[in-house]
């Protein structure tokens, strides 16, 4: 039972050491957490890229996959009907896309993606789009 | 090949680029080199029953699509590097080129 009593005592947690608001002195570290935590909700967030930098991205991306023809591509083309591209080469690209913009696209959304113009508007859409 | 652009998917080709998309994204987290090389091998299987494969035996191609997703899983393994070695075992039984 002595036993007992001294490994409880031993256990106890000390609560009073836990401040309940942070000290001035603790102000660097606060500031530093505050910092991160801003930094963490926009990573979540995300903020919305300009149109105009998208479509300049997604066609620079396009223009260099390998089996286009870099003069046929325009804001308006059609990966297939303009740039003949076959479904395997449609989800190339879109891979290509997301590699650039740093977020991965879902299937059923890859799927709808059949021309420069879809693309930039689903990247412009996308809040994590980098 | 007759791959079609405007007219929807259907959900069996939709399964094979999903598939497809999946051993890409499988590909990006190895190292650059097996990457290329996953992809290139990748790439020309799909290619190939793309072309050779009739469009209307379903059988096959469900039969296809279930061996790649074993194989896609065995690519997730970190453990694997490469797909040389996974993808002779596998291919031989149902190669039938003459």
């Amino acid at each position: 039972m002595a036993a007992r009593g001294a490994l409880l005592k031993y256990l106890r947690v000390n609560v009073q050491t836990v401040p309940q608001n942070p000290r001035p002195n603790t102000g660097l570290f606060s500031l530093s957490f505050n910092a991160i935590l801003r930094h963490f909700s926009e990573e979540v967030r995300g903020s919305f890229l300009d149109k105009s930098e998208v479509t300049d991205r997604v066609i620079s991306v396009v223009k260099n996959f390998q089996k286009v023809d870099p003069s046929k591509v325009t804001p308006n083309a059609h990966f297939h009907n303009d740039l003949g591209l076959d479904s395997l080469d449609t989800v190339e690209v879109v891979m290509a896309l997301e590699e650039e913009f740093g977020f991965e696209i879902p299937d059923n959304e890859a799927d709808k993606i059949n021309s420069i113009n879809l693309a930039v508007d689903f990247i412009a859409s996308h809040p994590q789009a980098k | 090949m007759g791959t079609s652009s405007g007219p929807k998917l259907s959900g069996m080709q939709k399964q094979v680029l999903s598939l497809y998309r999946g051993f890409l994204r499988a590909a990006r987290l190895k190292s650059p080199e097996d990457r290329r090389q996953i992809e290139s091998i990748v790439s020309a299987e799909f290619r190939r029953n793309s072309q050779q494969v009739d469009r209307k035996n379903f059988l096959y191609i469900e039969y296809l699509l279930r061996r790649g997703k074993k194989q896609l899983d065995q690519l997730k393994s970190p453990d694997t590097v490469g797909m040389s070695s996974l993808y002779l075992n596998l291919h031989q039984p149902t190669n039938h080129k003459p």
